[in-house]
C-alpha cells in the first residue's frame, strides 16, 4: 500500500489508506463546531469501515488532542533523531511552518 | 452502571476503566493542587470549549465549581483549549509572570491535557460529556523531583537515565525515552496518567515502532495514523 502523506495537510487528496476519506472527515469534525457535520462524518465512518471504527478513531482523535497540548504547551523539541529521518516529509507538508516548529529549530 | 454504557459503538474496557479512573482523580489532591483545585482547572477547560462551541453543554455537568482560578491559569486553559497552536513561549512566560510556578504549570497542563482526550472521546462517540467528580479532601504532595533541570523544553524536566539518575529510571525505565514522554515529568503523576491514557487510547509505548501492529478494531495502523496525523496537522503540532 502507498500511502499519500500530504493528505493530512490537504485532504481533498486520495490518501490511499481504504477509509480514509472517512477518517480524515471524522478527525476535522470530532474537534470541530459544527456538531451536524460530526454526525454525518461518525454516520459515514460506521457504514464506511465499522462501529468499532468510530470508537478507535474517537480514542485516537482524543489522545492526539492531548499529545499536541503537552507539546505546544511544554515547548518540546522533536529530537535529533526524529529530525533527521523526516526532513524531506517536514518540507513536503509545510511542517516546517508551523509556529511550533521554532521550539526545535532554536536548538539546530 | 458502565461508563459509556450509553455510547452506540463498542468501547474498550480498559479505555473505560482508565477514563473511569481519571476521571475521578480530577477530584483528588496532586502535588500542587487541590482537589478542588484540580476540578476547576477541568471544569474551565470544558468551559473553554463549550463556550467556543467546540463540546456541547452536557445535561449534568457534575457539581458546581467553588474555587476561582487566577487570571493567569484561566488565561492558559483558554489558550490551549480552543487554539493550542497559537501557545508558544511567550504564553509560558506570561504564566509565570502572571504568579504560576512551573511545576503548577506542568500539573495544569496535564490536567487540561487529560479532560480533552476523554471529551474529544465522549463526543467522537456521540455520547454527552461525562460528569466530573465530588472534590475529596486531602493537600496537594508539593514534591518536586531533585532530577528536574533545565534542558530544551520550556519547563524543567528529568532528564533520560544516567543524566536523570533513579528519579528517571523510575519514571522511564532504562532506555531513554523521547520529549513527548519526558514534557510532563517535572510532575511525575500527571507524566504516568498522560502515558497511561496513550497506551488505550493510541497503543501501548512498546509497540510503536511495529508498524503492523493493530490495537483498535477495526483500525490498522495505517488508519490510525491518517486520524493521529490529520488531528496534530490541524492543531499545528509539529511534534
Amino acid at each position: 500500500m502507498t500511502i499519500n502523506l500530504r493528505a493530512l495537510v490537504d485532504p481533498t487528496q486520495e490518501s490511499g489508506v481504504p477509509g480514509g476519506a472517512a477518517l480524515l472527515e471524522f478527525s476535522e469534525a470530532v474537534i470541530g463546531p459544527d456538531r451536524e457535520r460530526l454526525d454525518a462524518a461518525r454516520d459515514v465512518l460506521a457504514l464506511t469501515l465499522s462501529p468499532a471504527a468510530v470508537s478507535g478513531a474517537a480514542a485516537i482523535a482524543g489522545n492526539f488532542s492531548k499529545n499536541d497540548r503537552i507539546a505546544n504547551a511544554c515547548g518540546i523539541p522533536v529530537d535529533s533523531i526524529v529530525m533527521n529521518i523526516t526532513e524531506d516529509i517536514r518540507a513536503d507538508l509545510g511542517l516546517n511552518d508551523f509556529r511550533s516548529a521554532i521550539n526545535t529549530f532554536k536548538y539546530m | 452502571m458502565a461508563l459509556y454504557a450509553d455510547s452506540a459503538y463498542p468501547v474498550r474496557k480498559d479505555l473505560e476503566a482508565v477514563h473511569e479512573k481519571q476521571l475521578a482523580q480530577f477530584g483528588v489532591a496532586g502535588a500542587w493542587g487541590s482537589g478542588a483545585q484540580r476540578l476547576a482547572v477541568a471544569r474551565e477547560t470544558r468551559d473553554a470549549g463549550i463556550d467556543a462551541g467546540i463540546y456541547e453543554a452536557p445535561d449534568d455537568p457534575g457539581p458546581p465549581n467553588e474555587n476561582d482560578l487566577p487570571h493567569a491559569a484561566k488565561k492558559v486553559i483558554h489558550k490551549l483549549t480552543v487554539a493550542p497552536k497559537e501557545f508558544v513561549e511567550d504564553s509560558y512566560d506570561e504564566a509565570l509572570a502572571g504568579g504560576l510556578s512551573d511545576a503548577e504549570f506542568v500539573e495544569m497542563v496535564g490536567i487540561v491535557a487529560r479532560i480533552t482526550a476523554i471529551d474529544v472521546f465522549s463526543r467522537g462517540i456521540g455520547v454527552p460529556l461525562r460528569p466530573l467528580p465530588e472534590p475529596q479532601p486531602g493537600l496537594p504532595s508539593r514534591k518536586r523531583p531533585q532530577a528536574a533541570v533545565q534542558e530544551q523544553a520550556f519547563p524543567p524536566t528529568i532528564p533520560n537515565p544516567p543524566d536523570g539518575g533513579r528519579e528517571a529510571e523510575e519514571l522511564y525505565g532504562k532506555q531513554p525515552k523521547p520529549y513527548i514522554v519526558r514534557g510532563l515529568s517535572l510532575v511525575p503523576d500527571e507524566l504516568r496518567m498522560h502515558v497511561e491514557q496513550e497506551q488505550v487510547q493510541y497503543l501501548p509505548m512498546g509497540k510503536i515502532l511495529q508498524p503492523q501492529y493493530q490495537h483498535h478494531d477495526g483500525l490498522s495502523r495505517a488508519q490510525a495514523e491518517i486520524v493521529a496525523g490529520r488531528v496534530s496537522a490541524l492543531n499545528e503540532c509539529f511534534f
